[in-house]
């Protein structure tokens, strides 16, 4: 997937500016920066929910707003999981999980409940499958929203703050499946995050995004950009979030 | 066989072999079935099959599922299904599949007529709760409305007439035309016959009757029972997705002081005044029907409806909508207290909330009649 020279913004209001940068296969890729640099405009970009003003986003050599159908052919190969989890709450979890495969394949009811079954247990809700979104913490509606999102074995996983509103322990846990399911299905994986730990913990690349640039100003991995950034603002960054999250703890 | 897509089988073996190479994509279920169905004889007669996975990464669970299944088939039958040189993730994925195989017949046998029968006593049960919560729910606004009247500094009458404009001033277009033009069609087909008889003097009367007693409080009632009872219960419903009402508890707010009664105060000063106009539009449609249509002089009308209607006529309605204004604030604010969840909640409570409201309505307005047949001079048996 490529990003080449990507324009744009909400309104009048220049987001972001001339940004270039691709994830390979089976790379784990954070991209971070501080609140309003960005990120999630970035996201919506790459996920085609915002056409660019300039520049393209590429997915498998095809610039995913040439046609509706190299769009609809990128939007099959990835699978999206939202904040919330964007579970549907009038549907049980099985029922989310078995909204793709009913939408997008030909299985039978039998082969559906098989493979969305065997999403949930990979997410370790196998026995929450009849409960309401609304019924299960904010972790499960998280990982149930994952499971959803892997119903059709996407190329690539993308995640919005998968962190945000979770406890640090749900939180780890929920990194160490990001990284397994990257490590155990070659799932290439783009996260949007600002939480350290999870940086640190899973990502193998991390592109980081300032306001005022308009774009990116720092990449190279987690460590890389703690421990020999020339950029003051990186090493800022790195910094701050570091003291608040030892404040935290 | 033959090659499709990543699929490859050699006919010099003597045993049906699959040859899967590279990954064996979600795309490529299509193809997969139609390889299947061409060579599911071919198999069934060998007795046996071989699947080799050597050059094969791995495989999407789609075409794992679809190919699961035509393990499941063959073995059925007697083949002898091999997997050979799987790597260790197109083995997970067929244990899984293994492990939740029978689900989808699971949930099937669940959704038997017992459960329907189930269901049907379930919703039952749950709307007599219903009841006899909002019934509850009516007895604490009451005893929070007279809270208030005891203590008139404490009633909010900012939102008092910010929903009187909202539900009062705003619904008047809507309620005068609509009556006015059910005055015109009920006034003109009367009219139209009863000429046949030479009785068309007698219409201002039975439409001023019609109006008065009915249609004039009960279309008011609906409309604002559409307009206001859904959107209390959207508003209320709204606040507590978002915690707003728990916000307001944990402030020490009293929830129906500051929710429901301004609703129902607002209702209950402007709907009497809605019936007032819905009664004078459908007359003076009836009126236009008249004149228009009939070549009932206005005089003449005028003094039909004169002699008679009664001003117990007028009152009435306007008696009968302060029920149906403690109904509708009522049951709309209820609905949206018992919202949990989402925003499909807000909108069931939305729907309920009007069919509700409509539903009790018209149950008090039955009641109400049989009442009023008791003390309308000239009408008691």
């Amino acid at each position: 997937m490529k990003v080449e020279g990507l324009q744009g913004g909400w309104g009048e209001q220049l987001v972001l500016d001339d940004v270039s940068f691709s994830v390979e296969k089976g790379e784990i890729v954070a991209i971070v920066g501080k609140s309003g640099c960005g990120k999630s405009t970035l996201m919506q970009h790459l996920l085609g929910l915002v056409k660019p003003w300039r520049g393209r986003v590429v997915f498998r050599e095809t610039d995913i707003w040439s046609s509706p159908e190299a769009m609809q052919r990128a939007r099959r190969r990835w699978g999206v999981t939202f904040q919330s989890g964007a579970l549907l709450g009038n549907l049980t979890v099985i029922e989310n999980v078995k909204l793709p495969l009913k939408e997008y394949t030909d299985l039978t009811e039998d082969e559906i409940a098989t493979v969305a079954y065997s999403k949930l247990d990979t997410v370790g809700l196998a026995d929450f499958a009849d409960s309401s979104p609304l019924e299960v913490s904010g972790g499960m509606q998280k990982r149930a929203g994952l499971a959803r999102a892997m119903a059709l074995d996407p190329e690539v996983l993308f995640f919005d703050e998968p962190s945000a509103g979770l406890d640090p322990v749900t939180s780890a846990h929920l990194d160490d499946l990001i990284r397994s399911i990257n490590r155990s299905l070659g799932t290439t994986v783009v996260i949007v995050t600002h939480e350290l730990a999870s940086i640190f913990a899973i990502s193998d690349r991390v592109i980081m995004l300032d306001a005022e640039a308009h774009g990116i100003i720092a990449r190279g991995t987690a460590r890389e950009l703690r421990d020999s950034s020339g950029d003051s603002r990186v090493r800022a960054f790195f910094r701050r979030e570091a003291a608040e999250e030892g404040k935290d703890s | 066989m033959e090659v499709v897509g990543t699929l490859l089988d050699k006919l010099e073996f003597d045993t049906p072999r699959i040859f899967v190479r590279g990954v064996l994509e979600d795309s490529e279920t299509g193809p997969l079935r139609d390889f299947i169905e061409k060579h599911r004889r071919e198999v069934m007669d060998s007795g046996q099959l071989i699947v080799d996975f050597q050059d094969s990464t791995g495989i999407d669970s789609v075409p794992a599922v679809v190919l699961y299944g035509f393990f499941k088939e063959l073995r059925r039958a007697g083949v002898r299904v091999r997997i050979e040189n799987s790597p260790a993730s197109v083995e997970s994925i067929f244990e899984s599949l293994a492990k939740f195989d029978s689900r989808g017949m699971e949930e099937r046998r669940r959704s038997s007529f017992r459960e329907v029968v189930e269901a049907f006593g379930s919703s039952g049960y749950e709307f007599a709760m219903m009841i006899v919560s909002l019934t509850r729910f009516l007895f604490e606004t009451i005893g929070a409305f007279v809270q208030l009247i005891m203590h008139p500094l404490k009633i909010r009458w900012q939102m008092v007439l910010y929903y009187m404009e909202e539900s009062g001033y705003k619904a008047i277009p809507i309620v005068a035309v609509l009556n006015w033009l059910l005055g015109v069609v009920l006034g003109y087909q009367a009219g139209y016959q009863m000429r046949v008889f030479g009785a068309e003097t007698f219409m201002p009367a039975l439409l001023g009757y019609s109006i008065t007693w009915e249609i004039g409080p009960m279309l008011a009632a609906v409309l604002v029972a559409g307009r206001s009872g859904s959107a209390y219960a959207a508003e209320i419903g709204t606040m507590q997705v978002r915690e707003e009402v728990d916000a307001l508890r944990v402030m020490g707010f009293d929830t129906f002081s500051y929710l429901v009664t301004p609703k129902m105060m607002a209702l209950l000063m402007v709907m009497p005044f809605l019936v007032l106009l819905a009664n004078l539009s459908g007359i003076f449609g009836g009126l236009l029907a008249g004149t228009l249509f009939l070549g009932l002089p206005a005089e003449t009308f005028i003094s039909e409806l004169g002699k008679a209607l009664i001003p117990l006529d007028i009152i009435w309605g306007m008696l009968k909508s302060i029920v149906y204004a403690v109904i509708i604030a009522n049951v709309g604010s209820f609905m949206g207290m018992k919202v949990r969840g989402g925003a499909s909640a807000v909108g069931q409570a939305t729907t309920a909330a009007v069919v509700l409201s409509i539903f009790m309505v018209i149950l008090a307005d039955a009641l109400l009649s049989l009442l009023f047949v008791h003390i309308r001079p000239g009408l008691s048996m």
